[in-house]
């Protein structure tokens, strides 16, 4: 279970750095209904909207009744979705909490109101009715704002998420440098759901790795995890061909990274088209080295940020919090088996030189090779064979 | 001594026993016999006896010291233009011996050459010209840049055909006593795809198990030698578990040492025993020789063929 689930905060109490906003849901809430039914929590990423509306509900007793922006297109859509939380009494009688996620998502216009189905839904509704978004101020979200009270949450210190970071460390039984968690926390930017991810992250590599690899290195990937992160969750907007920028990592690796990835995010003909533009990146990659011509970068980043962000199908609406995305394999496995077949090589390019042919190609043609020399100890003895090398033959 | 390794044993040391390439025989050996040579570029299929004509006329122009005076290089092993115009410096710094005035330097598979690196080696033909002639050898001559082709008398090697392929086999037949069962000939000539090099190296395979050879047997050791579970690869990317035929491929690629263009040929074969519709066969076959023209480009071969087997998973949907 991620993390950013698994320690949602559940009462009030264990909501950290934002008391202001707390005191504000909870008047909100105690008032009801007042002169406005609605309430927009307003702020950046990972600052606790959406948490803050589940305690909310939790607090006072009520049961959350969550929308989404896909059930804002179009009028009937709404009214289907609705019904049922509007007539239905609950098993056991409880208030009704209606929680609208995400309103930056709601079209203004394209889909012929959007907004102005969340309009009629204030009008209609008796229950309150808690509105997140990231940025209140967009124009589309204007007749919302006059309908509403808003809230403001703010980036959370550094310090602050600092202390959430140990404390959950501590539940979970599990240790990390401080000055790790200093950096992860400084790294956030305030995105306390980041930071929490990057500490699953962290923790999950393993104690032997971690002695291996210096700071930086450990600094980096979560950097890169942050980026694989905005690909293939987040929505291809203009930002994404920019998520690679702050990695510090050769365009190599990161193609490896993305390569080891897209299979645990995509399926079926998501992953093909990602797949498919990886390949064409990696032939914009051939042209720069045989062309020596950079400007082809332009287009190996595009197509590895934005064309894989655009590469999944957007009515897949719900994609997991939290993937836990790996190590490029590749790498060490080619490392590992060309330690293993060393053996192999050398006695290829004894041959491949004995016979005037490339190693490549007796590499390739081993197989029929492999039984020539296997069974006949004299032309072991004319390539000049070791031992090792002829036990290699036995063995295989 | 004799080698005990066929393809040298019975690798041709006079003009008159080269296989299947008439017209180039000729004119190399008339030219051969004129003491003095052009540069040659040697463009054909493998196996089809480029190194070996080589070989033959270096030793006709030097004789028993024709050591001293050949240097043969492969410009797909050795690392960057670099070495070879370091290695070719070094050769051609000493006169030849005896009473050719030239040294003879072989490149083979010259067309593994970027065209910036074909042209640092036709500076390094222009400079020591006086003193070595070249040959050099490769698949396509069309990958050779035209000022290079334009400095040499080029040579056009053919695939072996079946007559070819059964006089080389008889000739070994007879030297190693073995007995030919006639359907072996079919079968050995097909394997070797007109590759005389080939087709020799599956005979002494053979021959290592049993001296009397059968069609049976050439195919049993040709199947033993072929990228297995290919299939398996193939079939978990159709049911759509791309993540276990990713890992399957490495393992092969990696394991066996097997290069990306023979899996691709492996995938190819293949595609025509997979249970899909013909238009899908045909759109895979498509994909899989783009995938294939991509690799021989010199494109990450791992990610080419991972897009391919993201094509398959499209398969497997019907798609």
């Amino acid at each position: 279970m991620p993390w950013t689930e698994k320690h949602r905060p559940k009462i009030f109490d264990e909501v950290k750095g934002q008391s202001p906003a707390v005191g504000k849901v909870m008047e909100f809430l105690r008032n009801f209904p007042s002169r406005k039914k609605a309430i927009i929590l307003h702020g950046p990423p990972g600052t606790g909207k959406t948490t803050l509306a589940h305690v909310a509900a939790n607090e006072s007793g009520a049961e959350i009744f969550e929308l989404n922006a896909s059930d804002f297109r179009g009028k009937n859509k709404l009214d289907e979705v609705l019904k049922p939380a509007l007539e239905q009494q609950p098993l056991v009688k409880k208030g009704k909490i209606i929680l609208v996620d995400e309103a930056d998502g709601i079209s203004g216009f394209e889909d012929r109101g959007g907004i102005s189905e969340l309009l009629r839904l204030i009008e209609l509704s008796n229950y309150p009715i808690i509105i997140t978004a990231n940025d209140v101020w967009q124009k589309k979200l204007a007749p919302l704002r006059k309908k509403s009270e808003l809230v403001q949450l703010k980036e959370i210190d550094y310090k602050t998420i600092k202390s959430i970071l140990i404390g959950i460390l501590k539940k979970e039984n599990k240790f990390i440098e401080n000055d790790v968690l200093t950096r992860i926390a400084i790294n956030a930017k305030g995105d306390l759901r980041a930071a929490v991810n990057d500490l699953q992250t962290a923790a999950g590599i393993e104690k032997s790795e971690i002695s291996k690899i210096s700071f930086d290195e450990r600094n980096k990937e979560i950097d890169i995890f942050n980026a694989l992160r905005a690909v293939f969750k987040g929505n291809p907007v203009n930002d994404t061909l920019r998520v690679f920028d702050s990695v510090n990592m050769p365009i190599d690796e990161i193609i490896l990274w993305i390569e080891e990835n897209i299979p645990l995010e995509y399926k079926g003909e998501e992953l093909a088209k990602a797949y498919d533009l990886l390949s064409r990146v990696d032939i914009f990659k051939g042209r720069i080295y045989k062309q020596q011509y950079w400007r082809f970068l332009v287009y190996e980043n595009i197509l590895l940020s934005y064309g894989i962000s655009a590469s999944k199908n957007p009515s897949i609406i719900s994609r997991g919090n939290f993937t836990s995305y790996r190590k490029p394999s590749r790498i060490l496995k080619i490392w590992l088996n060309n330690q293993r077949t060393a053996k192999k090589k050398s006695i290829a390019m004894k041959y491949a030189k004995y016979v005037h042919i490339g190693e490549k190609r007796a590499m390739a043609e081993f197989p029929i090779i492999r039984q020539i020399i296997k069974s006949n100890q004299k032309i072991q003895k004319e390539l000049k064979l070791d031992e090792e090398e002829i036990a290699y033959l036995k063995k295989h | 001594m004799a080698s005990e390794i066929w393809t040298e044993k019975f690798r041709p040391s006079q003009f008159s026993e080269v296989v299947g390439q008439d017209g180039i025989v000729k004119r190399v050996e008339s030219l051969t016999n004129s003491m003095n040579i052009p540069h040659l570029l040697f463009a054909g299929p493998a196996g089809t006896g480029k190194s070996t004509l080589a070989l033959i006329i270096v030793k006709s122009l030097y004789g028993k010291s024709w050591k001293d005076n050949y240097l043969e290089l492969n410009a797909s092993d050795e690392r960057g233009i670099n070495i070879v115009r370091e290695k070719v410096k070094n050769f051609a710094r000493t006169k030849s011996l005896g009473n050719v005035p030239f040294k003879v330097i072989f490149l083979d598979e010259a067309d593994a050459l970027t065209p910036e690196a074909q042209q640092a080696l036709r500076r390094t033909m222009e400079n020591y010209s006086s003193t070595c002639r070249f040959i050099l050898s490769c698949n396509y001559s069309s990958k050779i840049i035209d000022p290079i082709q334009s400095r040499c008398v080029i040579l056009r090697f053919k695939l072996l055909e079946r007559k070819d392929i059964e006089r080389v086999i008889y000739r070994i037949a007879e030297n190693e006593d073995l007995t030919i069962a006639p359907d072996s000939i079919e079968t050995l000539y097909e394997a070797s795809e007109g590759d005389c090099r080939r087709c020799i190296n599956i005979l002494q395979s053979t021959a290592s198990i049993s001296p009397s050879i059968t069609s049976e047997l050439v195919s049993t050791i040709i199947s033993n030698t072929r990228p297995k579970d290919i299939r398996v690869v193939l079939d978990y990317a159709l049911s759509g578990d791309f993540q276990k035929s990713r890992e399957k491929l490495l393992d092969i690629m990696l394991k066996e040492s097997i290069s990306g263009q023979d899996v691709i040929k492996a995938i190819q074969k293949e595609i025509w025993n997979l249970p899909v519709e013909p238009e899908i066969k045909v759109r895979l076959t498509e994909k899989t020789g783009e995938v294939e023209f991509r690799i021989v480009e010199g494109s990450d071969p791992f990610i080419q063929l991972e897009s391919l087997l993201a094509g398959f998973v499209l398969a497997g949907l019907g798609k």
